[in-house]
């Protein structure tokens, strides 16, 4: 494999040379209106959007054809399906996990990806993920709360840019970019269920759009997305006969989705514009089920065992308002404001409290998190010839709230299978910050160009922070381009991250997390939060073969200081258990340095043919490797923390491929794609188990019935490959949980889940 | 497979992405093919850019070219009262603050055909608007204001282009 890839990259450099610019001026207008253009994206650079393969930083751009074709129905998975090296693992029975997907980016913390909404921030999850799973100890943003159908292109940013974007811009930045003008209304019905015939899922959703004055719009999407549970589960060896007693799998989810996006613009050339999404979740997943072994109080209520079943009530909305216009100087303006609020509730059902005995309630309300986050932004940009340059400013306010549950959730180890917030938990905190920036480009002439950034940002809780950029491309040639960036970046520890205290009970043992500023986290050194500060480079090759064809060949580089990590849990001494009345305790800390380094190669191809047929192929190699290279927590280090460790080092997958092929022939489109993942490890009672490197197939036939109603059928993951089961871990009836034997038998970092091919249909009509 | 993808990137073909300013360019010349002005004793064809923000590239697409069998003269000019005798005026999106009284200028001008870039353009009472949606070029034709200029315009234009219709929004 090495050897053709080595032999495809020298011969399309080669091939570079050789090509000549094609002349389009005799084609007719009709066929020059046919004509796709290059590929823009606003991200990458502040002082104005750029085409893509020729911009400093690599960039890449997913567009709504694209997506629409791709057969997958959730933003995470579209995601997934595009890039390589984008990874969001399908967790199950990881309490909160379960319900708000993570993603990274690089392998790196799902918190260290910006992500931005025609341009604004985006507020994360008010969920901080807590268990053992990727992206333990981060909050991130749901992509799931945006309507695909909604959106016109979604742009990745491969590359630091806290200097231009400040805090969290240290993997990447994605900006979903919502549907504009000159679109039509539509119409969408999906149905897909599993191989196994559960995870039934059914969306219905509609785009209407009513043009405006002066190219103007209002579009609205809405969408209604039933998920229905999957179960992989193995057996149970704690009851007698061993059998499935746990849900194993996706969870059982009703979505209701809104998105509006509008521009009314003016005569005088102001535009006021808003966007809003809104989403509402009901999502039901399993604890652990609890043999009527597990504690003698058990019988009382459920003499066979009982599942206790987490039901989160997901509540997010957002609403951009803003305004641009021009000053008589040809100064572009932008004032705009953006709020977002994210929710979550917690009930357990099917449940009891112990130390209740048959007095204890069976359905709990639990508490709820949530955050709140209110961004003002006022920018300004102006081309002064071959000068472009761009300033802002920026206000920020975030408040993060915990809310304690029913007291029978909470009081003496609480709920089974998911104890509730305290009043011990229950907190409001907020914090404000400003930033201002400016981003400089300067073009040399058409094959040379160099931009410089420069943030300098104060939060009030932990301080001020400075950052550059400097990036720059240079055309060797003329098909080929060479760019670099160097940048330092920072992400700001969440409210979360600094507030969060919760106390879990399971098999008798009381766990706490606790905040870095409480006494009993400071007795085991815990300090406060500093902000992470990283430190990027990349350097990159891109070269156009022929105008439709192109590869791109990037490394890059990120070191980052003073991750925070939720420390492991510390066991306490008998007089620090009998003071705090706690088992265990863990808290967030400024754990480690790491360093994540590796590179992208993409290439791309599209072919006409004379019978107006076309086929696309694009190949998208992704390395990379993280690796902890300083610890600065006394109680962390590579034996005492192998989980953690490993779970940032092998955790996910380093070798990544998309293989994606488009053959458009008369009323039909026909899809081939191959997803690859290289092994992954997890580790279990110290020992590190791996997982094999897997291949998977999507399928997708569309057909154009009419001009305005397509129907389409596929196949994701067709070939039903599921990862491998725990290799040599076998589950005990004193340790059923893990194991190839076990309840899970499958591991909960597999990059493309464990509930194995999806099957589904899809109409569309445009009207 | 693998193999078969990657030799498969080898292949040259005839497909092309090409640029939104080159594409704008030549989308302004070729669209005099179907549109008739009321003289036709010049013997040259004239575009006006307002506001050049396109380096040489009309120069160098039209250089040595024609348009309606008569060699294209390209000029730059800054101001709109520098404006002379011109068959296309291309008003580039620099103009955006000044749309309102350039067009207000214009309003004595019979026999100029105005296009522009600029959002809105057709609607503030231009004659023809270039916009670009999902990676290709569209246009935007006010017919109110072509027909009041005395512009007869192809129906195989008509049928490509948006075509806006009504009294002037431009007042």
């Amino acid at each position: 494999m090495n050897k053709i890839l080595s032999f495809t990259l020298l011969t399309f450099l080669a091939s570079s040379f050789l090509q000549a610019d094609d002349d389009i001026f005799d084609e007719s207008l009709e066929d020059l209106m046919s004509i796709e253009t290059e590929l823009k994206a606003d991200v990458g650079s502040r002082t104005g959007s750029t085409d893509i393969l020729n911009s400093h930083s690599p960039v890449d751009v997913i567009t709504h054809q694209q997506i629409e074709h791709s057969g997958f129905t959730s933003l995470s998975d579209i995601l997934r399906y595009f890039i390589s090296g984008f990874n969001a693992p399908e967790t199950s029975i990881a309490d909160g996990s379960d319900h708000v997907r993570t993603f990274t980016l690089r392998g790196m913390s799902p918190d260290q990806t910006l992500v931005l909404l025609n341009g604004k921030r985006v507020h994360t999850s008010s969920l901080l993920n807590v268990n053992a799973t990727i992206g333990r100890g981060s909050s991130n943003v749901d992509l799931d709360t945006i309507i695909p159908s909604s959106i016109e292109r979604v742009e990745i940013l491969r590359d630091g840019a806290a200097a231009q974007y400040g805090s969290d811009a240290i993997a990447g930045v994605i900006n979903i970019i919502l549907k504009g003008a000159n679109h039509k209304n539509s119409f969408n019905i999906h149905y897909g269920e599993r191989k196994k015939g559960d995870g039934k899922k059914s969306i219905s959703d509609i785009f209407f759009t009513k043009a405006l004055k002066y190219d103007g719009f209002f579009n609205l999407s809405l969408q209604i997305k039933s998920q229905e549970k999957t179960d992989r589960s193995g057996i149970d060896q704690r009851i007698e006969p061993a059998s499935h007693t746990t849900d194993v799998g996706l969870s059982d989810a009703t979505n209701i989705l809104a998105t509006i996006n509008t521009e009314i613009a003016q005569f005088n050339n102001f535009i006021f514009y808003s966007n809003s999404t809104f989403n509402y979740r009901d999502s039901q997943a399993s604890t652990f089920f609890r043999p009527s072994t597990n504690n003698e109080n058990t019988s009382l209520l459920y003499p066979e065992g009982f599942l206790p079943m987490l039901n989160a009530e997901i509540l997010d909305y957002a609403l951009t308002t803003g305004v641009n216009g021009e000053f008589e100087n040809e100064i572009f303006w932008d004032l705009s404001n953006r709020y977002g609020y994210n929710q979550i509730k917690y009930y357990l059902n099917n449940s009891m409290n112990y130390s209740l005995g048959a007095d204890s309630p069976t359905s709990f309300y639990n508490g709820s998190l949530s955050f709140t986050q209110n961004t003002t932004n006022f920018d300004m940009k102006k081309n002064f010839n071959a000068l472009h340059i761009a300033t802002g400013l920026e206000y920020r306010y975030e408040l993060y709230t915990i809310d304690q549950g029913d007291e029978a959730s909470f009081i003496n180890g609480g709920s089974e299978g998911f104890p509730g917030y305290s009043d011990k938990s229950d907190i409001n905190a907020d914090r404000d910050s400003y930033a201002i920036y400016f981003d400089t480009t300067y073009i040399f002439n058409r094959n040379s160009s160099l931009e410089g950034a420069i943030r300098y940002e104060n939060y009030s809780d932990f301080g001020e922070t400075t950052n550059l950029k400097i990036a720059s491309d240079y055309k060797i040639i003329q098909n080929l381009l060479i760019r670099t960036s160097i940048s330092t970046g920072f992400r700001a520890p969440s409210l979360a991250q600094s507030n969060y205290s919760n106390i879990a009970t399971f098999s008798g043992i009381s766990s706490g997390t606790f905040q870095p500023e409480s006494d009993i986290a400071q007795e085991f050194g815990a300090e406060k939060l500093k902000a992470e500060t990283s430190q990027h480079f990349t350097l990159g090759f891109v070269t156009q073969i022929t105008k439709n064809s192109y590869i791109t060949l990037d490394y890059f580089l990120t070191d980052v200081d003073n991750k925070i990590m939720l420390s492991d849990e510390q066991t306490l001494t008998s007089q620090q258990q009998e003071k705090y009345n706690i088992n265990k305790v863990s808290y967030f800390t400024n754990a480690i340095d790491t360093r994540t380094y590796g590179f992208d190669i993409k290439m791309g191809n599209k072919f006409q043919f004379a019978n107006n047929n076309s086929l696309d192929i694009s190949f998208w190699y992704n390395y990379n490797k993280n690796k902890i290279i300083d610890f600065n927590d006394n109680n962390m280090n590579r034996v005492n923390s192998f989980e953690q460790v490993d779970r940032v080092e092998n955790g996910q997958p380093k070798h990544n491929i998309r293989v994606l092929s488009k053959y458009e022939q008369n009323k039909f489109i026909y899809q081939l794609n191959f997803n690859g993942f290289s092994q992954y490890a997890q580790v279990i009672d110290n020992k590190r188990y791996w997982f094999d490197k897997e291949l998977l197939t999507d399928i997708d036939i569309s057909y154009k019935i009419t001009k305005k109603s397509t129907f389409s059928i596929g196949s994701n993951n067709i070939f039903n490959i599921m990862p491998n089961r725990w290799d040599n871990l076998s589950a005990t009836p004193t340790n059923p949980y893990y194991g190839y034997n076990g309840i899970k038998p499958y591991s909960r970092y597999s990059p493309f889940g464990y509930s194995g091919a999806y099957y589904y249909f899809n109409i569309n009509i445009k009207f | 497979m693998l193999k078969i993808i990657l030799l498969s990137l080898l292949v040259t073909s005839i497909y092309a992405y090409e640029q939104e300013s080159k594409l704008k360019v030549l989308i302004i010349g070729k669209v005099a093919k179907y549109i008739s002005w009321q003289k036709t004793d010049q013997d040259r064809f004239i575009i006006t850019i307002l506001k050049n923000n396109d380096g040489d590239l009309f120069q160098n697409i039209y250089k040595n070219r024609k348009i309606k069998h008569k060699p294209v003269v390209i000029k730059y000019i800054d101001n709109i009262n520098q404006l002379q005798d011109t068959d296309i005026l291309y008003i580039s999106p620099l103009n955006n603050q000044q749309i309102p009284y350039i067009l207000k200028k214009l309003q004595t001008e019979n026999n100029i055909f105005t296009i522009s870039d600029i959002r809105g353009f057709a609607e503030k009472g231009g004659m023809m608007q270039i916009y670009f949606a999902s990676q290709r070029a569209k246009i935007k034709i006010n017919l109110t204001q072509t027909t009041d200029k005395k512009f007869k315009i192809k129906s195989s234009l008509l049928r490509i282009a948006d075509v806006l219709r009504g009294s002037s929004l431009y007042e």
